[in-house]
């Protein structure tokens, strides 16, 4: 016979030094498993010898205490008998259809339940505090555009991508890093020549899913559009009038990435 | 016909056998359940002739071995170890506490204690425990070898254990 196992489970604990090969013939002799020539032997050597005595009266004791242990096992065992797998697999995936069909509805529903996400209303007052500063509206400028988008980025996790709002006269004013709710957030600020000025707010932290269908949160004279693409939340909010605005945040959120088609 | 009495004739052992496996009555119930239930949809691919104890009792494993794997992953420490919440059992046999026993066949590995019981308590053949465990006959037997004197560790140092606290109790008395 060889020992096919690991060589000796917990081997530095397993007390005297005795060779694994002589236990292994008195543990197989208790058991009555040795071929009868060697099972002669080791009876003699269990005669003679007390050590070895001693060790197959312990394994003995071991194994009545054992069966002692789990002797009484009277009581009736119940089996149910379910339907059969199959048919179980069956209903399991009816269940799950169901489930599948409720999920799905219920993410359709909840936006329009008014379930804003807290990174607009954070961007929304994020504009309302910083687009009347004068002296501090960013930490650093749009002079410092390259720095701008690394540290951003780096804070973000994620490649950030400043979009030109040229066309509709706004120009990069700079950028500043804000707490979002569970992590950190992005605010670049835009101007134009009359000095009205627009946000685009980004936060990854709390972004769970896309849902790149563009949004609108109002609150006195101010507008947010927001929308989340690619884990990324954008918030674009002003007070530019909500059909001007509108047509940025279009703009803006496709050369971000997001799909028309869900406009 | 036959197939499911033959069957029911050994539920009384698997049971015992899943009890002593899990230490947990419930798990151990569960265990049943799913195992007869298995065997029964899978009758065709049972052997006449061949050996449906071991059969019944490689399912079981089988079963015991992944939901073993699942409760590891939710980390079972010491403390709530399903073997915490059994009985303790009184009483001695030839010289040995039950209770120390008990403690000492959940310490052991859970391939030591599975090839211990198979052949100890259901009193399995090397051949047939092979079987159920899915290794040589030689791996059953130094497997079997190892577990005994681990227990025998154990034992000693429980009785090593409960000596030295009194030793303590008279030096604080004085």
């Amino acid at each position: 016979m060889t020992n096919q196992d690991r060589p000796s489970e917990g081997g530095d604990r397993m007390g005297p030094p005795k060779p694994d090969r002589d236990l292994q013939a008195l543990s197989a002799f208790i058991d009555d498993e040795l071929p009868g020539n060697e099972r002669d032997a080791v009876a003699e050597r269990v005669a003679g010898d007390p050590a070895s005595e001693a060790t197959v009266a312990a394994y003995r004791a071991q194994d009545n205490a054992l069966r002692a242990l789990f002797a009484d096992q009277s009581e009736p065992q119940i089996v149910r008998l379910r339907p059969r797998s199959r048919e179980r697999y069956l209903i399991a995936a009816g269940f799950m259809a169901v489930g599948l069909a409720c999920g799905f509805l219920l993410q359709m529903l909840l936006p329009a339940l008014g379930d804003k996400p807290r990174f607009a209303e954070r961007a929304d007052i994020a504009y309302a505090v910083y687009a009347p500063e004068q002296r501090h509206a960013v930490e650093v400028a749009a002079s410092q555009q390259d720095h701008l988008v690394t540290w951003l980025s780096k804070r973000l996790n994620r490649a950030v991508t400043i979009p030109s709002l040229a066309e509709y006269g706004f120009q990069l004013v700079g950028g500043r890093l804000l707490p979002d709710e569970e992590g950190p957030a992005a605010q670049f600020m835009y101007q134009n020549a009359a000095g009205e000025r627009l946000t685009l707010y980004m936060t990854t932290a709390t972004i769970r899913r896309n849902d790149s269908k563009i949004r609108t949160l109002k609150d006195g004279q101010r507008t947010t559009f927001y929308w989340a693409w690619n884990r990324v939340g954008y918030a674009l909010s002003g007070q530019i009038g909500e059909e001007k605005l509108q047509a940025i945040a279009y703009d803006t959120c496709k050369e971000l990435g997001g799909d028309p088609k869900n406009w | 016909m036959s197939f499911e009495s033959d069957l029911l004739a050994h539920l009384p052992q698997l049971r015992r056998y899943a009890r002593a496996l899990t230490g947990d009555r419930a798990w151990a119930d569960d265990l049943v359940q799913d195992a007869t239930e298995r065997a029964l949809n899978r009758a065709r691919s049972f052997h006449a002739g061949t050996n449906l104890r071991a059969w019944l009792f490689t399912i079981m494993r089988n079963l015991y071995i992944d939901q073993l794997r699942g409760r590891r992953d939710i980390a079972v420490d010491d403390e709530s170890a399903p073997w915490r919440q059994m009985a303790a059992p009184r009483g001695e046999v030839d010289g040995l506490v039950l209770r120390d026993v008990q403690r000492a066949l959940y310490c052991l590995p859970v391939e030591q204690r599975e090839v211990m019981l198979l052949v100890c308590v259901e009193e399995m053949s090397y051949q047939e425990a092979s079987v159920v465990l899915n290794v040589p006959t030689g791996t059953v037997m130094s497997r079997l070898s190892r577990a005994r004197e681990h227990m025998r560790v154990l034992l000693g140092e429980e009785s090593g254990r409960k000596a030295s606290p009194s030793s303590l109790k008279v030096v604080s008395r004085s």
